[in-house]
C-alpha cells in the first residue's frame, strides 16, 4: 500500500538533485570552459508484489536512482576577444594547472601572467608547459601562440629575435567521463585516470572557448522536471487521500 | 533545494557582468581606456556519490559519481589591455603610444601613476602635464616664447625659439612598463598604479628596447568594440532570466510537496 508513496518519494528525491544540476548548468552559462553536466538515472528494483491475485502479480517494484553524473565534454563555442593571452582549445585536450592540491586539468584558456613572469590562470595557479612553468622576461613582447601551443615572444631591441618561451602541456584522458569537477572550472583525475599527450588538439590564440551550456535545452529540461516533479506530487496526494478515505470508510462504526 | 542558492549565484554574477558591460559603454570615447572582462568560474562541487569508489569485492568501481556544483562566482574582472586604435587630431600635446608602455604621471601626493591617456596640456609654467595637471614625468618645461613644438617617436620634446633656426632638445619623455600589466590598479581618472600582482615598474625610452613608439597629433581612443559589448549584454541578460527561471522553478516544486499536506 506504502509502495506507491515510497516509488513517488524516490523519484521526486531524484528530481530535486537533477534540478541541482540544471541550475548548476545555468548558472556557469557564461563561465570560460565550462562543461555541462546531465544526470543519469538507474532503475532500482525493489521486492516483488506478493499478493497473488492482484493484477501484475510476480512483476517487481521499481525505484528510481540518480546513479550519476555525466559531464558533458562537446567542444564550447570559441569567442574571439584579441587579447594575446586567451587561448582557446579546439579539440578534446585540456590545459594542465599546478595547483596546492597538485595538478588539475582546466579549459578555461583565460590567462594571465603574475608578478614573477609566469603564466597563471585568472584564480594565479601556475600553467604547465611541457617542461615546467612557462616563465616570461620583463621586455618580452608580441606573445605568440601556435596551434601546437608553442609559445614565443619577440626580445632584443632590433624587433627581431624571437625567442621560444615554452610548449603548451596539453593532455587528453582515455575515460574522460571519470574526471571529477573540481571549483574554479578545473577538473581533476581520480586514480587510474592517467593524462597522455594530446598532439592533435589546436589553439586558438586570442580567442575563449564559451561554456557548452544550452540555455534553450536546460529550460526545457527545467520545464520538463518541475512538470514531473508536480505530477509526482499530485500522485502522492492521491495516495494520501486513498489511505484517509480507507481509514475513514473503514473505522466507521455502524450505530 | 540547493537550486535556489546556485541561481542566486548566477544572478549575482551576470548582475556584476552587466555592470562590467555598462561601464566598458560608458567609456567608449575616453582615450586610453581598456576594456574590462568578467570572469567567472564554477564553485565548490558536492561529491555526494564519489567516481571511483569500491563498489564489490571484486574491486568493481563506480565509474561515474555524483557531483552536484553549487553555482558560480566571480573570480575577476581583468582588463584586455591590447592596442586601441589612434585617432588624428592635430593638436601638438596630443600623444599617442604606438605599442608597449605607459605614460608616468606624478600625483600631487608625490607618488607615480601610469597612464594611457596622452592628451596633455601646458600649464602656467610652461610645464607638460595632464588634463588634470599632474606633471608627465620626467618633467618638462617649455620657454614662454617657444614655437614650433614636437615631439618626436622616441618622445624628445624639441622647440624653435627666436631667433635661433635650429630646434632645441628640451627633455625625452620617459615610459614604464610591467610584466603583468593587466595586474594595475585603477583609480580613475584613466590612471593606474602599481600593485604585487602588475610587478615593479621598468622605465625606458620610446622606441627602445620593446616600449612603443609616439605619435604625436595623435590620440589613442578606448579598445571597446560596440558590437562585442551589445552581443555580450545580451548574453548577460539572458542568463539572468534563465536563472530567474530556475528560481520560480524550484518553487514551483516546492510549492507542490507543501500542498502534499491539508
Amino acid at each position: 500500500m506504502e509502495n506507491a508513496a515510497l516509488v513517488g518519494l524516490s523519484r521526486q528525491i531524484a528530481l530535486a538533485r537533477q534540478i541541482d544540476v540544471v541550475a548548476n548548468n545555468i548558472a556557469n552559462l557564461n563561465t570560460g570552459g565550462f562543461k555541462a553536466a546531465g544526470s543519469l538515472f538507474a532503475e532500482h528494483l525493489g521486492a516483488m508484489a506478493r499478493e497473488a491475485d492482484v493484477p501484475g502479480a510476480g512483476s517487481r517494484i521499481s525505484f528510481v536512482n540518480d546513479r550519476g553524473i555525466w559531464h558533458d565534454l562537446a567542444q564550447g563555442a570559441i569567442q574571439q576577444t584579441g587579447n594575446p593571452l586567451d587561448i582557446a582549445i579546439d579539440g578534446n585536450a585540456f590545459l594542465v594547472v599546478q595547483t596546492p592540491n597538485g595538478e588539475r586539468y582546466s579549459r578555461n584558456g583565460a590567462l594571465q601572467i603574475n608578478a614573477s613572469g609566469q603564466l597563471v590562470t585568472s584564480q594565479g595557479m601556475t600553467v604547465m608547459g611541457e617542461n615546467g612553468p612557462i616563465v616570461f622576461q620583463p621586455n618580452d613582447r608580441n606573445i605568440s601562440v601556435t596551434a601546437d601551443g608553442r609559445i614565443s615572444v619577440l626580445e632584443g631591441a632590433n624587433n627581431k629575435t624571437e625567442s621560444f618561451r615554452g610548449k603548451l602541456r596539453l593532455v587528453s584522458f582515455a575515460a574522460a567521463q571519470r574526471l571529477r569537477k573540481e571549483e574554479g572550472s578545473t577538473f581533476s583525475a581520480p586514480a587510474g585516470v592517467q593524462a597522455q599527450p594530446e598532439p592533435t588538439a589546436r589553439v586558438v590564440q586570442g580567442a575563449i572557448e564559451k561554456s557548452n551550456v544550452n540555455g534553450v535545452l536546460e529550460m526545457t529540461r527545467m520545464i520538463e522536471l518541475t512538470r514531473s516533479y508536480t505530477q509526482v506530487a499530485t500522485i502522492l496526494q492521491q495516495q494520501g487521500e486513498l489511505s484517509r478515505n480507507a481509514i475513514q470508510q473503514l473505522a466507521e462504526v455502524p450505530n | 533545494m540547493r537550486a535556489l542558492h546556485t541561481a542566486a549565484t548566477g544572478m549575482m554574477a551576470q548582475e556584476l557582468n552587466v555592470q562590467v558591460i555598462s561601464n566598458n559603454i560608458a567609456n567608449m570615447r575616453t582615450t586610453g581606456y581598456k576594456r574590462q572582462r568578467a570572469e567567472f568560474q564554477d564553485l565548490l562541487y558536492e561529491h555526494v556519490r564519489r567516481i571511483g569508489t569500491q563498489t564489490s569485492d571484486q574491486g568493481n568501481i563506480l565509474p561515474v559519481g555524483v557531483d552536484l556544483g553549487s553555482g558560480v562566482k566571480t573570480v575577476g574582472t581583468p582588463r584586455v589591455m591590447t592596442q586601441g586604435t589612434l585617432l588624428p587630431t592635430g593638436k601638438d600635446f596630443d600623444v599617442a603610444i604606438r605599442g608597449e608602455g605607459f605614460f608616468k604621471i606624478q600625483l600631487p601626493d608625490g607618488t607615480f601613476a601610469y597612464t594611457r591617456d596622452g592628451s596633455f596640456e601646458m600649464d602656467a609654467q610652461g610645464r607638460i602635464v595632464t588634463a588634470q595637471g599632474n606633471v608627465v614625468q620626467p618633467g618638462i618645461t617649455l620657454p614662454p616664447n617657444a614655437s614650433s613644438i614636437s615631439i618626436n617617436q622616441q618622445g624628445q620634446v624639441s622647440v624653435v625659439v627666436p631667433g635661433s633656426t635650429t630646434p632645441t632638445i628640451l627633455g625625452q619623455f620617459s615610459l614604464a612598463r610591467f610584466i603583468n600589466k593587466a595586474g594595475l590598479q585603477p583609480i580613475g581618472d584613466s590612471l593606474f598604479v602599481e600593485t604585487p600582482a602588475s610587478g615593479s615598474p621598468q622605465d625606458g625610452m620610446p622606441g627602445t628596447d620593446g616600449m612603443g613608439d609616439l605619435q604625436q597629433g595623435n590620440l589613442e581612443q578606448a579598445n571597446v568594440e560596440a558590437v562585442t559589448e551589445i552581443s555580450d549584454l545580451i548574453a548577460a541578460q539572458r542568463a539572468y532570466e534563465m536563472n530567474a527561471k530556475v528560481i520560480t522553478a524550484t518553487d514551483q516544486m516546492l510549492a507542490a510537496t507543501s500542498n502534499l499536506m491539508r
